[in-house]
C-alpha cells in the first residue's frame, strides 16, 4: 500500500503528464470525431430531423444514419451513451470484437504514441522531481526505440494471448463446456471463469512488461530482453508485492468505473448540458488516464523502495549543456 | 342450533361459484365443431431420453373435402430435413448464410422413419412399399421431407379414409426450435402428417429454411410416454395420467379444431398456473412450464398471455379454447418463439430488466399467434405475411398498449449482462413494427412471392416487417375506428378455415370506404417508397416573401401524402400531393418567411425508408445536433483508445 500511496502521490506532484497524456487521448480522436461530425451533418442536412437529435435521441435518425453508414461511421448506435460507451468498450476488449479499421489505426497510433512518452513518463516518476520540457523529451526520446524493441516482444505475446488463447478459450473450450449446458447463469458463470483465466493471463503479462519498462527505465538498460528477465527476477523475487500492487491499481480502476456508472451522462440536448455531460465525461477520461499513470508510478515506487537507494535512477539527469556558440552568445 | 346469517350464505353461494369457476373450463372437446375437422389424429408415442429416441403409431382419419377425387397421400416428414446437410433446408439455410454446424455430432441430427403405412379397416392394406420421396418444390433428390403414397382406390369427394402409420424417430439436438439439448425436450412437427389437399391438388411442400407450415383441422388424442415425474405440456389438455410402474407415464391429451400438435417435457420444469379473466370474454386457463432459473418472472409471462388474450380478444375476435400453455424453453435450446396450437414457446433471459420487453414481447409475439396462425389457419409456406406479418402488426400495438414504456437494452459480455438506455423508449410505428429490418431488406422479394421462395436470410423482412408497416400504414391512414372492423371481420369470417391474400384484400376493400387496390398492389410488389424535400427557399419579395418549396417521390412506390409548410408567423399550410408524379412544386407568397417543409407530416407512410429526408427547415439544428452527437461519440473513442492502451 505505501508503493500505492507513493505511486498516487508521485503522479499527483506531475500534472502537466496527466494533462498532457490527456491532451494526446483527446487530440488522436479529434479527427476521427471531427469526421463523425462531417458525416452527421451530411446525412441531417437541413432536416428537421436535427431537431429531435438536438434535444435528445433520435432513435429513428440513428437507425437510419448507421443503416446508411460504412467503417467508423458503423459505431454510431445508442452504446455511445453515457455508460454504455464504457461497457460496450470492456466488453468489446475482453470479447474480443472486431473493430472498423479506421478505428484500429487510430488505436495503433495511439499505442505507439504512449510509447513515445513512456520512457519520459517513468523517467519523471523514477526521478519524482521535475525533469522538465526537455528532459522529459529526451527520456521519451532515449527509450522510445528501446520500448519499441519491447513492443515487438509485447506484440508477440498479446498477439499469442488474443489469436490463439482467447479464441480457443472462447471459441473451443467455452462452446465445449455449455454444449448442453441448458441454464444461462451456469453458462454465465463458465464464461466468467474464462474471462477470469484470460484477465489472470493478460494481467500477467502486463505485469512484466511494466516492470521491464521501469528496470529499463530506472537501471538505464539497453537490452529489452534483458530488462524482461530482469522484471521476471523481480516479480519472482516480490511476488506477493507486485501482485497485490497491481490487485489494488486494478481496483481503483474498477472504483473510477462505478463512478462514472453512476454519474455518466445521458443523451442530454444540445445547449449546456451537453457541455456539462462532455465535462464530466472528460473527468472520466482523465480518471482513467490518472489509473494508469498510477499504475506505473506505483511499480515504479516499488522497485525503487526495493532497491538500497530508493530514488534511484541510472542514468544521468538528461539536460544538455547549451552549444559552444550559443554559451558564447550568452557571455 | 344456530341460524346461518344471509351474509354467509351468500358468501358460501360466491366461493361455490368461485371454486366451480376454477375448474379447467374446457376438455379439449369442442361442440359444435368450429372446423372442418377433416384431418384427425389418434397418437401413442413414446420417448426414450437416453437414446433420444421415438416409437410411435397413429391413426389418421381423413376426409376428402375438395371436389376432386384423390388417388395419392402426400406427407410431412419435417424431420428428415435434418437428416443430413443435403435437404432443401439445410442446403437453403447454407444458402442464407448459415451454414452447418461442424460441431453437431452425428448422434444430434434427426430422422424420421416410417416403418409401416395401412389402409386401416376389417382387411388393412398394406402401402409401406409404395412409399417414395417427392420434391415438388425444387426437384431435391436428397430431399426427403414429402413422402407420396399412390391410392389403390380413390378417395371421393366427401369420402373418407382411415391410415394406419407406424414410424420411428431420432430427436435432433434442438435446430429450428425442435429437439431435445440436455435433459430439455421440444418435440414439434415430428408425426407423420398430410398436406393439404386442395382443388388443385395436394399443397404439401417439403421443408424450408425460412419457412413454416400448414395443415388442415382436425382433432388430436394422443398418448405420450415419457419418464415418470418429467412434467409435460402439449397442444390440448390432459385427459388422463397413468403411472405405468416401469419408471414411466403415459399422458394424454386431446383437442378438438386444431391443425397441428407440439409437446415437450423436462424433470428441470416448474408448473405455475393462472387464469385470464374478462367481461366480455370466455376465461382462459393459463399453465406455464418455467425454467427454475426464471422462478421470478411467472407473472410477467402470465401479464403479456393476459394482454394478448385481452387486447386481441377485443379487436379481432374471443380466444375459444379456454386453456393455453406457456412454454419457457431452456436456455440455447433455440426452442423459444415458436407458436403451436393452444401452446407457445416464449424465451426470457436470466437477467431480464423490468423496463425492457424481455420476455413480455415474445410471449405476446408468440400468443398472438393463437389468433393469428391457431384460429385462422393460412398456409404459412406461401402466405407467411397472413400471420407472422399480422401478428407483428397486432404485437407491436399491443405492447405498445400494455408496457409502455420499454426501453432498448443492449446485452454485453457474450450477451449476458443487459444495460438499459433509459433515453432510448422504443416506438411501436417503427420499432414494433422492425422498420430497420424492412429498410435493409426492402428490395430483396417482392411480397406476392411466395414465402418459401423468398431468399432465405431476408425473407423475415419482407413476411414479418413489411407487412406490420403496411398494417400500421393502413391503421395511421384509415383510422382505428375503420382498420378493426376489417380485421375482426377477416378473423370471424377465416377463423378455422385457410385464407389467402386475396380473401384479406376483399375484406379490407369496400370496408375501408375507399379503393384500396393500388395500395396493396403496392405493398405486394418490391418498389420502396421515399418522399422527400428536395427544396425549401423563402425568398423576400418587398414586404412579403415568395416560398419555392419542391418535393420529390424518391422511391418507386406511389402514395398520397400531406405536405406541411409552416412559415414564421405560425401559420400552418397542408396541401394534399396524390404522389404520382416524380416532384411537384408549390408557390406560396406570405407576409411571412417560410421556416419548414414536412412530406407526410403525421408519419401516415411508415413503410417510407428514409425519414429524415422527409423534411427542411430554413433553421436547422444540424450543427448542434452533429456537435453534440460527434462529442457523444468522441468520449466513446476515447475510453476505446484507453481500453487499448492499457496493453502499452
Amino acid at each position: 500500500m505505501s508503493a500505492l500511496r507513493d505511486g498516487i502521490r508521485r503522479v499527483n506532484r506531475a500534472p502537466v503528464i496527466l494533462g498532457g497524456v490527456w491532451a494526446l487521448t483527446l487530440l488522436l480522436s479529434l479527427p476521427l470525431a471531427l469526421a463523425m461530425r462531417k458525416a452527421f451533418v451530411e446525412h441531417l442536412g437541413p432536416s428537421l430531423a436535427a431537431d429531435t437529435a438536438a434535444n435528445g435521441v433520435n432513435y429513428d435518425w440513428m437507425q437510419e444514419f448507421v443503416d446508411q453508414a460504412s467503417g467508423v461511421g458503423s459505431t454510431f448506435k445508442p452504446t455511445i451513451i453515457g455508460f454504455g460507451a464504457v461497457l460496450d468498450n470492456l466488453s468489446a476488449f475482453i470479447d474480443d470484437d472486431v473493430r472498423p479499421i479506421a478505428i484500429v489505426a487510430t488505436a495503433s497510433i495511439y499505442m505507439i504514441a504512449w510509447l513515445f512518452v513512456a520512457g519520459g513518463i517513468l523517467d519523471r516518476y523514477a526521478r519524482d522531481r521535475a525533469t522538465g520540457a526537455n528532459g522529459f523529451f529526451a527520456a521519451s526520446g532515449v527509450f522510445f526505440f528501446r520500448f519499441l524493441r519491447l513492443a515487438i516482444v509485447q506484440w508477440i505475446v498479446y498477439m499469442f494471448l488474443f489469436a490463439i488463447v482467447h479464441v480457443w478459450l472462447f471459441d473451443t473450450l467455452y462452446p465445449r463446456l455449455t454444449h448442453d449446458v441448458t441454464v444461462e447463469r451456469t453458462a454465465f458463470l463458465v464464461r466468467l471463469a474464462l474471462y477470469l483465466v484470460f484477465g489472470a493471463l493478460l494481467a500477467a503479462a502486463m505485469l512484466v512488461f511494466d516492470y521491464a519498462k521501469v528496470r529499463a527505465v530506472v537501471e538505464d538498460r539497453r537490452s529489452m530482453l534483458g530488462a524482461l528477465g530482469a522484471a521476471l527476477g523481480f516479480i519472482r523475487r516480490n511476488a506477493s508485492a507486485a501482485v497485490g500492487l497491481f490487485a489494488a491499481n486494478f481496483a481503483l480502476f474498477l472504483a473510477v468505473i462505478a463512478i462514472y456508472a453512476l454519474v455518466a451522462p445521458g443523451a442530454g440536448g444540445a445547449g449546456a448540458s451537453m457541455w456539462i455531460a462532455l465535462a464530466i465525461a472528460q473527468a472520466y477520461v482523465l480518471a482513467r488516464l490518472w489509473v494508469k499513470l498510477v499504475f506505473w508510478a506505483s511499480e515504479t515506487a516499488l522497485f525503487q523502495s526495493r532497491l538500497a537507494h530508493a530514488g534511484y535512477v541510472a542514468r544521468a539527469a538528461p539536460v544538455w549543456p547549451d552549444s559552444a556558440a550559443a554559451e558564447a552568445l550568452r557571455g | 342450533m344456530t341460524r346461518e346469517s344471509p351474509y354467509f350464505v351468500i358468501a358460501l353461494l360466491f366461493l361455490f361459484a368461485a371454486r366451480v369457476d376454477a375448474q379447467p373450463s374446457t376438455t379439449g372437446v369442442i361442440d359444435p365443431p368450429l372446423s372442418p375437422r377433416n384431418a384427425s389424429y389418434t397418437i401413442r408415442a413414446t420417448l426414450d431420453p437416453a437414446t433420444r429416441a421415438i416409437t410411435a403409431s397413429e391413426t389418421i382419419v381423413w376426409r376428402n373435402i375438395t371436389a376432386n377425387p384423390a388417388t395419392e397421400l402426400r406427407f410431412h416428414l419435417y424431420w428428415n430435413a435434418w437428416r443430413d446437410a443435403s435437404s432443401t433446408f439445410m442446403r437453403e439455410r447454407t444458402l442464407g448464410g448459415t451454414p452447418v454446424d461442424s460441431r453437431r455430432r452425428a448422434d444430434e441430427w434427426a430422422r424420421i422413419d416410417v416403418s409401416s403405412i395401412k389402409i386401416a379397416g376389417p382387411s388393412p392394406v398394406d402401402l409401406t412399399a409404395s412409399q417414395r420421396f417427392i420434391a415438388p418444390d425444387d426437384g431435391n433428390e436428397q430431399d426427403r421431407t414429402v413422402m407420396s403414397v399412390p391410392l389403390p382406390t380413390a378417395i371421393e369427394p366427401g369420402g373418407t379414409v382411415a391410415i394406419d402409420v407406424a414410424w420411428t424417430s431420432r430427436v435432433p439436438r434442438t435446430i429450428a426450435r425442435t429437439g431435445a439439448i440436455g435433459n430439455f425436450f421440444f418435440i414439434a412437427q415430428w408425426f407423420p402428417k398430410l398436406g393439404v389437399l386442395e382443388d388443385t391438388g395436394w399443397n404439401c411442400h417439403q421443408f424450408h429454411s425460412g419457412t413454416e407450415f400448414f395443415s388442415d383441422y382436425g382433432s388430436y388424442d394422443v398418448s405420450l410416454t415419457v419418464p415418470a415425474g418429467w412434467p409435460l405440456g402439449a397442444t390440448g389438455v390432459e385427459r388422463e395420467r397413468r403411472d405405468n410402474g416401469n419408471g414411466t407415464a403415459t399422458h394424454r391429451y386431446y383437442q378438438d379444431d386444431v391443425h397441428d400438435f407440439a409437446w415437450t417435457t423436462s424433470p428441470d420444469y416448474l408448473v405455475r398456473t393462472a387464469r385470464f379473466e374478462h367481461a366480455t370474454l370466455p376465461p382462459v386457463d393459463m399453465r406455464l412450464l418455467l425454467q427454475p432459473e426464471h422462478r421470478g418472472q411467472a407473472e410477467r409471462h402470465f401479464d403479456a398471455t393476459r394482454a394478448t388474450l385481452k387486447y386481441y380478444g377485443e379487436w379481432f375476435g374471443a380466444y375459444l379454447y379456454g386453456h393455453i400453455t406457456i412454454v419457457d424453453p431452456a436456455w440455447q435450446s433455440g426452442a423459444g418463439g415458436m407458436e403451436y396450437p393452444t401452446l407457445f414457446t416464449a424465451g426470457s433471459q436470466w437477467l431480464a430488466p423490468a423496463d425492457v420487453i424481455t420476455p413480455e414481447g415474445v410471449t405476446v409475439h408468440e400468443a398472438g399467434h393463437q389468433f393469428w396462425y391457431g384460429m385462422v389457419g393460412n398456409n404459412e409456406f406461401e402466405h407467411a405475411w397472413l400471420d407472422e406479418g399480422v401478428n407483428t402488426f397486432s404485437t407491436a400495438r399491443t405492447v405498445a398498449q400494455a408496457f409502455s414504456p420499454n426501453y432498448l437494452a443492449v446485452r454485453y459480455f457474450g450477451g449476458f449482462i443487459p444495460w438499459v438506455f433509459r433515453d432510448i423508449a422504443l416506438s411501436r410505428e417503427t420499432d414494433g413494427n422492425r422498420l430497420p429490418g424492412y429498410r435493409r431488406d426492402a428490395k430483396s422479394d417482392a411480397q406476392s412471392t411466395e414465402t418459401f421462395r423468398y431468399f432465405p436470410s431476408t425473407g423475415g423482412s419482407i413476411t414479418y416487417d413489411k407487412t406490420a408497416l403496411w398494417l400500421n400504414t393502413l391503421e395511421r391512414w384509415l383510422g382505428w375506428t375503420t382498420l378493426q372492423p376489417i380485421m375482426s371481420t377477416f378473423f370471424s369470417t377465416w377463423r378455422f378455415r385457410h385464407p389467402k391474400p386475396d380473401d384479406f384484400f376483399q375484406t379490407a376493400n369496400p370496408m375501408s370506404g375507399r379503393d384500396l387496390r393500388a395500395f396493396f398492389d403496392e405493398v405486394r410488389g418490391s418498389n420502396v417508397f421515399d418522399y422527400g424535400v428536395q427544396n425549401l427557399e423563402s425568398l423576400s419579395d418587398g414586404d412579403r416573401f415568395r416560398t419555392n418549396l419542391v418535393v420529390r417521390r424518391y422511391g418507386e412506390a406511389i402514395f398520397p401524402v400531406d405536405v406541411l409548410v409552416t412559415f414564421a408567423n405560425g401559420e400552418r399550410v397542408t396541401e394534399r400531393w396524390d404522389g404520382r408524379d416524380r416532384w411537384k412544386a408549390f408557390v406560396y407568397n406570405r407576409p411571412s418567411k417560410a421556416l419548414s417543409a414536412e412530406v407526410d407530416p403525421n408519419r401516415v407512410l411508415l413503410l417510407d425508408v428514409n425519414l429524415t429526408n422527409n423534411s427542411m427547415t430554413l433553421q436547422p439544428r444540424t450543427a448542434a445536433a452533429a456537435r453534440k452527437w460527434s462529442a457523444k461519440w468522441l468520449v466513446w473513442l476515447q475510453d476505446c483508445l484507453l481500453s487499448w492502451a492499457a496493453l502499452v
